[in-house]
């Protein structure tokens, strides 16, 4: 039966014709935090920062709306990026001891909905090289690249090595220079005999060109020995005789001097006077959080300034007893000296500063510092060095993300009132100089429409994005925390907490300042954020959380300390022989609560069981939400502040839904089972197992991947669902809908939920004023009848018992039914009443429409059983023609388990294209954009001004 | 369509111990009784009824339908001791005169039988041509599994259905990644493959000898396999395990059947499901299973599932009361024509196969019990004894009434003369 299907409708050319001028797949541009980043580069001359990641990205980022990224073809950790400033070309170091050229080139322009585009800028491998010898194989083989250093001529690359040994490249040719290879023997041969003591001087730790005289570097080898040598004459110009462990070199920028950072945290400064050959002893040598043994001072920069005192910047040093855990960076200059607390590891730093050589000093305007989870810039030029807000690279998991929602075409007011609300949020801690890393020109039309991310967190925070360009950037953060009382309740005293690190300033030592926003660690994971829906039209938004708490919120402009109302609602419904055995429920605060300008809750629902919020729906026109469990589901009217109905699902042998947080019983049977199996197993092969006590993590893991090798081959079982498996009554959707549920004459306000277990509930509601076929009810209006009333209208049994994921009303002309007020205040198109509507119910594995108000099915496509896939996701989109302007078409989008984008027309449900693309989950701090439209496109635009033409890339 | 049930109602409250009896025979009925604790011989039941008929002379296969709206022969002491044991409370007899009874009939799982009346016509056709291969009594069975398309298919492989309606065995078998050997024009290659890797003992897929541990899995429901993960498979397994259709090529190769009609001149390819669609395949019959005989599987794949249930609370407006029949209408418009060519066994042209059944219940009637749902398989309108709705509406009903029974606030009260049957929908 499908085979005819698709070859009818594949055959109409003027189908085809349309589905391509409605439907493109692109990968546009990548939200977040780039997943564990192992590198940073800056390019002074064009403002471009790059960061490399240990999947083997290159991310180029410039001003907001610049950026652009490069994959190697091997997903091996890249361990240095350098810049060859000016140029559009970059170098790049891996972890497999090979180097590669990269070159910015501009892609082919190209017509993207009959718009003519320039080619977009992207980062191109022009070549590779790999010193000769035996890399990799062992992590201490000799060639092994330690360091990179790009001469300011950008025609020669130093590279040290694991064996002492300094090698030289050309550029940007990448042909090693045979003869000038310095190795560790020329330079011992001129060491005075007591430093010798017969040892090498141990791998290059760090090489630095001298700031004025070009062909001089320095040389620093890990035994402590640094070396200036002269290329030209290819002859140790001078030598420093270090007795300390070294870790890096960095030069004044008038070359008298320069300074070395010690393993023992230690940093000691050289004065370089010519003549001199030997020195033995540097100028000052100082521990600055000694006494007591220091961690390493890992990386050190010494920038000058106008004003006197050079600003001194090193990463680690930290009293190894007290702080030896935390991540640190100092900024010192003068008297001021403040240690960065970091939340993630320090992976490298630099300053934006004036690196013009007619300046006289650095005058550094910024320190950036890539950590592992964030970047954090400092403004260098406000006393008191605050911290700069990112417009890109946003942590989006600073917490844990726990859900998401996108909006899109968001109304201009609720948008200025959001960012405004914003503003007040982050007004004292941010500085707000401007963004100092600004490479680049953004070429991006202004966006069409305004687009909101939300983003749910572990610590019950919404933070809300502004998506609607190229970069993400947080507009405002919403905590829901405040609603309850916690342990860790800041209510005694509310103060701003950011009052608190500067008082405690003065009595700490080392002077500790937390800085980022990543916080990895929930307070209560009972807070996290389940569920968000937004009405962007009546600015009410629901968010529903780990406990049963479903909190609704209006947008105010003003401050407010207030009371927040609480319901509980029982979805129980007096069933009996259960008993809940998860978490408790959060307390509500019982005294008032301040709240700060933008959302502020007004109504807190609280589910019985405190089950986590598996769905909910909001409609405020009839000021009803909707929200469901895993126990069932509850209808809320937040206007009158009364609970309107609940509905247990859950089905009478489900015993484990009442277990508490997923099943807790089956692990332990299934850890049962593999243990006895692992018995009968040693007593068939009669070997008796040695209990080895894991030495490593590595053995441990070797010998949890032999034991799984051992274990029988993958198999599946193969049984249908029925109707007690677990968690069957999880309420996996719900949504409120105007329709004809009752009879094909007279329609009205209606509410649908889906269940785990393939049933489908639908409700017809009394929404006092809303209807139309109740005038002569109201007409007689009682107190009874006040109240919004729930009647069970139907309940649909899908006979595949496949989780319900979506449920959706289509009008008469098969047009999904147009979102509360938008049919009243005329934003939308009015739905059709007058013809039969239908009903889309989207299970894992089928799509079906039935017709309403008689439920029997009128098209469907089984799409498990002729792909073996499953559907995570439905979303009903209206794509846009690129020929015709005013042609438009509703389709289902649907994203399955094995990363395809399937698109369906409605309510026909005829496949139109399919996209074989990989959604898989690789990064928890990312967010990836893809558009299937052929015509609206987020995607980077953008000019960058080279030394060199940019020259559009040949064809390939 | 409530006079069944009202005329047998006073009857039962009278007598425990007697068992109703309607016995049909062509278009008559005739009704008596038999004692449920001594049912007597079959010998004088078969006397009685055909004296009660009044057709003494003839040869009739006297046939019952079981709690499960099965047609079932009544031919010795035993199963006639057990039909009336189990009738409840009605026990319907159809009698058939010898020459013209189709053994198809019997014990079929009603729901695979003549939904589509094409398919249904082809068969009568070929039997009437080719006399029905008889293999034996169905008895009690019910068809569990079956070869089907044999005469497409290579003879290396091997196409098995499995019926789980009816049937409360749990399918049982598992799936596993494997490699296999591949005739290719570039030689031998190995490629992956999906094996049978267990099968639960007990369990349907052992039952039917059909299956066998590392048999390679070919094809699920006429849909390839090749490509797909063990993942993929599992899931079209299971979204197909209504009606579960694997072509396997087995690892014991010394059971295929041996077709005599044709040289094996078939290619590999099997996947053109559809146009098996009308050949009548082969049955074979294993330990205690029966074929269910010509039956394309790809009418049922269509339509077997179709069987979501739909409760109807009593929020309707009075105009909504006569919903059965317009929910016939409705199913109507999903079958291929009802025409007259159904078997003869069966009824004009009933609704050959509704898509969905639809009940009306007032939500005070919530948890009827399982009493209550064995009254109402016995209380089928006669013209409905074979047809395949019925059994699937007792599938459904029996669905309708676990669900309901999820709401134990409802009490059992049944509101007297509420329960309405109309062929394939049930009102409750």
């Amino acid at each position: 039966m499908m085979k005819f299907r698709f070859r009818r409708q594949g055959t109409d050319p003027q189908r085809e014709k349309i589905k391509q001028e409605l439907f493109a797949f692109n990968k546009t541009v990548e939200h977040g935090f780039p997943h564990q980043p192992s590198a940073l580069a800056f390019d002074p001359k064009l403002q471009l920062m790059a960061i490399g990641t240990k999947s083997g990205a290159i991310k180029v980022y410039g001003a907001p709306g610049v950026e652009f990224t490069g994959l190697h073809k091997d997903t091996t950790a890249v361990t240095q990026i350098h810049f060859l400033p000016g140029q559009g070309r970059l170098l790049s170091l891996l972890d497999d001891n090979t180097i590669h050229l990269w070159e910015l080139v501009a892609g082919a322009p190209r017509e993207v909905g009959g718009v003519k585009k320039e080619g977009v800028v992207s980062l191109q491998e022009v070549g590779n090289y790999s010193l000769p010898g035996r890399p990799g194989i062992e992590s201490c083989s000799a060639t092994r690249v330690t360091v990179l250093l790009l001469l300011r001529s950008c025609d020669l690359l130093c590279i040290g090595t694991e064996g002492g040994g300094v090698y030289f490249l050309q550029l940007p040719r990448l042909s090693l220079k045979d003869n000038h290879t310095l190795l560790q023997d020329q330079v011992t041969q001129s060491l005075p005999d007591d430093y010798r003591c017969g040892k090498s001087l141990g791998p290059v730790e760090s090489l630095q060109e001298h700031p004025q005289q070009s062909g001089k570097i320095l040389i620093g080898y890990s035994r402590g020995l640094v070396v200036l040598w002269d290329l030209s004459t290819r002859h140790a110009d001078q030598l420093f005789l270090g007795k300390q462990q070294l870790e890096s070199l960095v030069w004044e920028r008038t070359g008298n001097l320069f300074v070395s950072s010690h393993n023992d945290g230690g940093y000691s400064v050289w004065p370089v006077t010519s003549g001199n050959t030997c020195s033995h002893q540097p100028v000052t040598s100082t521990i600055p959080y000694g006494p007591f043994p220091c961690k390493a001072i890992s990386k050190i920069l010494w920038r000058t300034t106008q004003t006197g005192s050079p600003v001194l910047l090193y990463s680690g040093g930290m009293p190894r007893a007290s702080y030896g855990d935390r991540h640190c960076l100092t900024i010192q200059q003068d008297k001021d000296h403040v240690t960065l607390d970091f939340t993630s590891r320090v992976i490298d730093f630099f300053t934006v500063h004036s690196t013009e050589p007619e300046k006289e000093f650095d005058d550094p305007s910024a320190l950036v510092v890539l950590l592992e989870e964030e970047l954090v810039v400092i403004d260098l030029q406000t006393p008191g060095w605050p911290s700069l807000p990112t417009p890109y690279l946003a942590p989006l998991h600073s917490s844990a993300i726990t859900c998401s929602c996108h909006i899109s075409s968001v109304p201009p007011k609720l948008w200025e009132r959001l960012v405004n609300a914003g503003k007040a949020q982050q007004g004292r801690q941010h500085t707000h100089r401007s963004w100092p890393i600004c490479g680049g020109k953004n070429l991006a039309p202004p966006p069409k429409q305004q687009e909101l991310l939300l983003t749910g967190h572990e610590d019950g925070t919404v933070r809300f994005w502004d998506a609607s360009g190229v970069a993400l950037t947080p507009l405002y953060k919403l905590s829901t925390a405040n609603v309850f009382h916690t342990d860790c309740d800041p209510s005694e005293d509310p103060q701003d907490p950011s009052d608190d690190p500067d008082m405690q300033q003065e009595e700490e030592w080392p002077p500790f300042r937390k800085v980022g926003c990543f916080d990895p660690y929930s307070d209560d994971p009972r807070l996290g954020i389940q569920k968000i829906s937004l009405c962007k039209y009546s600015n009410k938004l629901v968010v529903a959380g780990t406990a049963g708490q479903v909190i609704v919120l209006g947008l105010s402009d003003e401050r407010s300390d207030h009371l927040v109302d609480v319901s509980v609602v029982d979805l129980l419904q007096d069933r009996e022989g259960f008993t809940w055995k998860g978490h408790d429920r959060l307390e509500p605060r019982l005294k008032p609560a301040p709240f700060p300008p933008g959302f502020q809750p007004l109504v807190l629902v609280q589910c019985l069981p405190p089950a986590s919020v598996t769905a909910v729906a909001l409609h405020a026109e009839w000021n009803l939400i909707a929200f469901g469990t895993s126990h069932g589901f509850g209808l809320f009217d937040y206007h009158r502040r009364n609970a309107v109905l609940a509905r247990c699902t859950l089905h009478p042998n489900d015993s484990l839904a009442m277990e508490g947080p997923l099943s807790r019983v089956k692990s332990l049977k299934k850890s049962l089972r593999q243990s006895f199996r692992r018995i009968r197993k040693s007593r068939v092969s009669g070997k008796k197992r040695t209990i080895t006590t894991p030495t490593s993590k590595v053995q441990e893991a070797n010998a949890a991947l032999a034991e799984q090798e051992e274990v029988a081959p993958v198999q599946r079982r193969i049984e249908p669902r029925s109707a007690d498996d677990s968690l069957s009554g999880v309420v996996r959707c719900l949504c409120f809908a105007d329709t004809f549920l009752r009879d094909g004459t007279h329609h009205g306000p209606t509410l649908w939920a889906g269940t785990n277990s393939g049933s489908v509930y639908a409700y017809a509601l009394e929404v006092p004023g809303v209807g139309t076929g109740r005038v002569c009810e109201r007409g007689g209006a009682s107190e009874s009848s006040v109240c919004v009333e729930a009647v069970l209208g139907k309940e649909i049994q899908l006979m595949h018992r496949a989780p319900v994921v979506s449920i959706c009303v289509l009008d008469g002309r098969g047009k999904p039914l147009p979102d509360p007020y938008e049919a009243s205040q005329d934003l939308a198109i009015t739905p059709d009443m007058t013809n039969a509507h239908s009903v889309l119910i989207a299970s894992e594995e089928q799509l079906k429409v039935f017709s309403l108000p008689k439920v029997s099915a009128k098209t469907k496509f089984k799409l498990t059983a002729h792909e073996g896939c499953r559907v995570r996701k439905v979303a009903l989109v209206v794509f846009s023609s690129t020929a015709q302007e005013d042609y438009s078409e509703h389709t289902l989008v649907c994203l399955t388990n094995l990363g395809d984008m399937h698109l369906f027309n409605i309510p026909g449900l005829r496949p139109q294209v399919r996209f074989r693309v990989c959604f898989y989950l690789i990064s928890p701090s990312e967010y990836e954009r893809f558009s299937l439209s052929a015509k609206v496109i987020t995607e980077p635009l953008f000019s960058v001004q080279l030394d060199r033409p940019l020259e559009p890339t040949p064809a390939r | 369509m409530n006079r069944s049930f009202n005329k047998s109602q006073p009857l039962r409250n009278m007598d425990c111990n007697a068992v109703e009896v309607k016995s049909k025979y062509g278009a008559e009925f005739r009704r008596f009784s038999v004692d449920r604790v001594k049912p007597g011989k079959f010998e004088e039941f078969y006397k009685l009824i055909l004296h009660i008929h009044r057709i003494a002379n003839m040869e009739v296969m006297i046939g019952y339908a079981d709690i499960h709206g099965d047609l079932l022969p009544i031919n010795n002491d035993d199963n006639f001791c057990k039909a009336v044991s189990t009738a409840h409370p009605l026990l319907r007899i159809f009698i058939q005169r010898q020459e013209e009874v189709d053994y198809a009939n019997f014990g079929t799982n009603t729901i695979t039988r003549k939904k589509k009346a094409v398919v249904a016509l082809r068969n009568n056709d070929v039997n009437r041509k080719r006399p029905h291969i008889r293999i034996g009594m169905p008895q009690d069975f019910r068809p569990v599994s079956s070869i089907i398309d044999v005469d497409i298919l290579p003879e290396s492989h091997r196409r098995v259905r499995l019926y789980r309606h009816g049937s409360d065995k749990p399918l049982g078998f598992y799936i596993r990644d494997g490699t296999s050997v591949r005739v290719t024009p570039h030689g031998l290659e190995k490629v992956p493959g999906i094996f049978i890797s267990r099968l639960v003992p007990g369990g349907l897929a052992e039952s039917t000898g059909l299956l066998a541990v590392n048999d390679e899995v070919l094809e699920v429901n006429g849909i390839e396999v090749t490509g797909k993960s063990l993942d993929q498979v599992t899931d079209m397994m299971i979204a197909n395990s209504h009606n579960l259709i694997v072509t396997v090529k087995p690892v014991n190769q010394r059971n295929n059947v041996v077709r005599s009609s044709r040289i094996s001149g078939s290619s590999g390819q099997s996947s053109d499901s559809s146009g098996s669609t009308g050949y009548p395949s082969l049955s074979v019959a294993s330990v205690g299973v029966t074929s269910s005989g010509a039956h394309g599987y790809q009418d049922d794949l269509e339509s077997d599932e179709e069987a979501d249930i739909v409760i109807e609370s009593s929020l309707k407006r009075p105009s909504q009361r006569s919903n059965a029949s317009l929910a016939s209408s409705v199913s109507r418009t999903h079958q291929q024509t009802p025409t007259t060519a159904s078997g003869p066994p069966a009824p004009p042209s009933p609704p050959s196969r509704p898509s969905s059944v639809v009940s009306t219940a007032s939500f005070h009637s919530h948890s009827l019990s399982y009493q209550l749902h064995r009254d109402l398989n016995l209380q089928h309108n006669p013209h409905q004894h074979s047809n395949p709705a019925l059994r699937h509406s007792n599938g459904s009903l029996h669905k309708i009434l676990s669900s309901l029974k999820t709401d134990p606030r409802h009490s059992l009260a049944l509101p007297r003369g509420g329960v309405e049957e109309d062929g394939t929908v049930i009102t409750l």
